[in-house]
């Protein structure tokens, strides 16, 4: 069998990453502060490599082999669907991607909802798939950032977005008119790695599940 | 364009060394070299391609209003051609192919639409020792590129079907699970069948799917587990091809993937994939598809495989000793009535199988040692005059000679 040195994870940076810090931890494989990886973005101890990227890349660096694992949202794996296994839900990092429309809109169901409805989002591939699956036209517009903000200056109907708390939505008169889907971290697999190193992938699999609550 | 790329003489070099290599070792084994169009009629690759794989294809219509497509792959062609203008040629058939193929996915070849592909078909063969040929032939195929740490993880997709029969599961619900399991998503797969209330020994086994690989020990875990005919079958019959690739040599590179995730409604026996050291993809796959030919109207087992050449080469480009470009042996340069010699050296040099270059204008010797840097070669000729040569070696002083002594030495590897 084809071996290889260290086992490396890609860990996301932003909301998940004190999550899979914690996880690393509880889990005996690695303790790293996010500090020192946020200054090192690459730390290696005892047969474990940890890298840091934006969470929109942990698939990419899987996908390719840079990286055997990787911890990343579902939210992530919807628009970016790829070429790995999706082995363990993590259960942390619980979010939902919602369709949002001003507290003042009629919209709300699918009933409501105009022949054309537009949509503004950071997730234009599950957005559009979404309304797509129901039969409804949509035009997407794809922004990077404070997409809450687009209604509010008639730029689209609604947008479909990622909450936890629904806090930040309702700062901006926002409500939610739908959910697409629920999402929490998941732990992605690299499909020549598991098959090329099984058992020192499998042994960091069965540590991260164990550490989550899934002893199965 | 983006997923187009030009291969420049390096990469093409090696490129092409692994594709002479491969059909090398496929016409070793009795395969015969065909070559099918790049382009094929929607009409064709309908009967044999999946909706997913249709979907990929770049189509348009022709200068008579039909509709075709740049090919994908080559086996629907090949199989198109064993019933149609090979009708008459008796089975089994050995038959193997190389050449470019398009998709208008990117991501299914990580960001390449076109890519290159050396191909082998064994048509007309059932059983386990048609499958472990073709095994052990792709196994060979990989070491004959120049790779050295590889293995092959093997598994069968009636083991799969079998699971799917004997699980006791609402239809719906099967369809979810072969989806999950096409999406390689296990968080899905799980949340599936933990919502399900029956619990059966399959059940059991489609949670553990990645996990069932192994020696062949696993066979027996796996037998242990399985209570439906068609598993079982597809186990003995692993069981047999294992042994078979033993006595073909490849014992040690052998792995057994009862959890082998494959196209299940085109595979309908033993499936393989080909991996090389330290690389996220595999870079050779195929398997048995006894489906295929009937529905170019001349029923027929069949096995076969496609190495990704594109992979290989990037393989050995990245190994920790790339393969050594072959180099221009000599450079011949001349000057005044060296023009006849340099041109009767180069012919001689050509025919002791070097590679030798001829310049198209005359140099001093300083300006031809100039070009000799740049052209890269081995040794410099330079050609004064009728019978007077200069001949200069990496590393060694310039000693003039006569041309036929100086073809005979660089011919020789120098001193």
């Amino acid at each position: 069998m084809i071996q290889r040195e260290a086992v490396s994870i890609a860990l996301p940076t932003g909301v998940l990453m004190s999550g899979a810090l914690g996880l690393l931890t509880r889990s005996r494989l690695m303790s790293v502060s996010a500090e020192e990886l946020g200054r090192q973005l690459l730390v290696e101890r005892s047969g474990l490599r940890v890298i840091l990227v934006r969470p929109a890349d942990v698939p990419a660096y899987v996908d390719h082999g840079a990286a055997d694992l990787g911890i990343v949202g579902k939210d992530i794996l919807w628009e970016s669907p790829g070429y790995h296994y999706e082995l363990v839900d993590l259960c942390f990092g619980a979010c939902r991607l919602v369709l949002a429309v001003p507290d003042a809109s009629r919209l709300d169901g699918p009933e409501t909802w105009p022949p054309l409805i537009r949509i503004a989002t950071k997730y234009p591939r599950t957005a559009t798939a979404w309304f797509e699956a129901r039969g409804q036209a949509v035009e997407v517009v794809q922004l990077h950032g404070s997409v809450e903000l687009a209604p509010q200056v008639g730029l689209v109907d609604g947008i479909v977005d990622l909450t936890a708390t629904g806090r930040t939505l309702r700062e901006n008169g926002l409500r939610v008119a739908g959910v697409l889907g629920a999402s929490t971290a998941r732990l992605i697999a690299n499909q020549a790695s598991l098959k090329t190193r099984t058992e020192s992938v499998q042994s960091v699999v069965s540590k991260l599940r164990e550490a989550t609550g899934d002893d199965r | 364009m983006p997923g187009f790329r030009d291969l420049l003489p390096a990469e093409a070099e090696v490129l092409r060394e692994a594709q002479e290599s491969l059909l090398a070792e496929m016409r070793r084994w009795g395969y015969r070299h065909v070559i099918t169009p790049l382009v094929e009629s929607m009409d064709v690759l309908d009967l044999g391609l999946g909706v997913d794989q249709r979907r990929r294809l770049y189509k348009f219509t022709d200068a008579r209003g039909d509709i075709v497509a740049l090919v994908g792959e080559r086996t629907v062609p090949v199989a198109r051609l064993v019933a149609g203008k090979l009708r008459g040629a008796a089975l089994p058939l050995r038959l193997c192919y190389a050449g470019p193929v398009v998709s208008t996915d990117e991501a299914r070849f990580h960001h390449r639409r076109e890519t290159y592909q050396v191909g082998a078909e064994l048509i007309g063969a059932s059983g386990a020792v048609a499958d472990a040929e073709v095994i052990a032939l792709a196994a060979r195929c990989m070491e004959a590129t120049g790779i050295r740490r590889y293995q092959i993880d093997v598994g069968h997709a009636e083991f799969f079907h079998g699971i799917m029969d004997a699980v006791q599961l609402p239809d719906d619900v099967k369809g979810g699970v072969r989806a999950a399991l096409a999406a390689r998503d296990f968080v899905t797969l799980e949340s599936l069948l933990e919502g399900t209330p029956l619990k059966s020994a399959e059940h059991e086994l489609l949670l553990r799917f990645p996990a069932l690989r192994g020696g062949p020990e696993i066979l027996e875990a796996a037998g242990g587990l399985v209570r439906n005919r068609r598993s079982e079958a597809a186990l003995s019959e692993l069981g047999r091809v294992r042994e078979l690739l033993i006595a073909h040599g490849i014992g040690d590179v052998v792995i057994l993937d009862l959890g082998a995730i494959r196209d299940f409604d085109y595979y309908t026996g033993v499936t393989f994939e080909g991996y090389g050291p330290d690389f996220g993809r595999p870079v050779a796959q195929g398997g048995r598809y006894d489906g295929l030919l009937a529905r170019f109207g001349r029923p027929a087992p069949a096995t076969g495989f496609v190495v990704q050449l594109d992979l290989v080469s990037e393989m050995l480009a990245r190994a920790p000793r790339p393969p050594a470009l072959p180099r221009l042996d000599a450079a011949v340069a001349w000057r005044g009535a060296g023009l006849g010699t340099a041109l009767r050296l180069g012919s001689t040099l050509r025919l002791f199988g070097m590679r030798a270059v001829v310049d198209t204008e005359p140099r001093s010797q300083t300006e031809a040692k100039a070009w000799w840097r740049a052209v890269g070669a081995a040794n410099l000729v330079h050609c004064r005059g009728e019978g007077d040569v200069a001949w200069s070696s990496d590393g060694q002083r310039t000693r003039n000679l006569p041309p036929e002594q100086v073809a005979a030495r660089i011919a020789g590897g120098g001193e």
